[in-house]
């Protein structure tokens, strides 16, 4: 993705909207050890932030959910980035971002729940769908306007399409 | 801050030889999955990591096992073959996966986002900063 896009960046009326993760409790035991900045490792916790409970509210408190690496305003990592501007060219603003690089618990839990081994995470009506190699595939192929529909979101690219016949 | 990129030595010095984690994706790919056509990529240097660094790679299979299967099965049938190397030193893991018969009509391969720091920016325990929708 290039600077392109990014210059592009706008922030849309609900713009997105990040849980408030201020006083949350965090088990200090169940931090993992992930040394060198490794996704791998144990860890995840009964009751904390990245407990089994915890992330599956998160993944159903919004049609579109992703966990990822900084913020949509402010992306920390590529392959984070790249999510955050296919889910714009969609038009889609209004999601859940969770960044897990401020929450050890809830990077090693999301983990677990997926049972997938990296970030960015999507979740599309509280179902996982894939990182952004996958999410990548179904931006190509359609199938990501397609699933939108079904959320009841109607995708920006079916407007620009609809703009060019126009023309 | 990524460091800045190998020199053209470097870059030969690291092209030589397969490293060994590499040489174990390779391995465990090849065992796993049986594919026509596999490339393993060390993008670690992309990623800000020192020549030799290891730790994020992508992987172009192309299996016949595949077929059938939606592209998040592939993924997992490859995390499941490198579930030690994700448990240990590889960070991050971009994936093709595609049957024969996709490769054949197009063995193109989309190139990965560059880096963005990641990990570097990790601040544990700090503080979160919760911005909220209007």
């Amino acid at each position: 993705m290039s600077g392109t896009l990014r210059a592009g960046l706008r922030l849309a009326g609900s713009g997105w909207a990040v849980r408030g993760w201020a006083g949350r409790r965090r088990l200090s035991q169940a931090a993992a050890a992930e040394g060198g900045g490794a996704e791998g490792g144990g860890g995840g916790s009964g009751s904390g932030s990245g407990s089994r409970e915890a992330v599956e509210r998160l993944v159903r408190a919004h049609p579109v959910v992703v966990f990822m690496k900084g913020s949509p305003a402010q992306p920390l990592c590529g392959f984070s980035n790249a999510v955050v501007q296919i889910l714009r060219l969609h038009g889609v603003e209004d999601y859940r971002a969770h960044d897990v690089l401020q929450d050890p618990d809830l990077r090693q839990g999301i983990k677990n729940y997926s049972n997938w081994p990296t970030i960015p995470q999507v979740y599309l009506n509280g179902e996982f769908v894939g990182g952004c190699d996958i999410l990548l595939q179904m931006h190509q192929n359609g199938d990501l306007v397609e699933e939108l529909k079904k959320l009841g979101i109607r995708s920006a690219l079916l407007d620009a399409e609809k703009d060019q016949d126009k023309k | 801050m990524p460091r800045p990129p190998l020199t053209a030595a470097g870059r030969a010095l690291s092209a030589v030889a397969e490293r060994p984690l590499a040489g174990a994706i390779r391995a465990k790919l090849d065992a796993a999955l049986q594919p026509s056509h596999l490339q393993v990529l060390d993008e670690s240097p992309r990623h800000g990591g020192p020549p030799g660094a290891e730790t994020h790679f992508a992987v172009v299979v192309v299996s016949g096992r595949f077929a059938g299967l939606s592209p998040l099965q592939r993924h997992r049938l490859v995390h499941a073959a490198l579930s030690a190397e994700l448990a240990g030193p590889l960070h991050a893991l971009a994936i093709v996966a595609r049957t024969p018969e996709q490769w054949d009509a197009d063995p193109r391969v989309p190139p990965r986002p560059p880096c963005l720091g990641g990990s570097k920016h990790e601040r544990r325990g700090a503080a979160v900063d919760a911005t909220a929708s209007a």
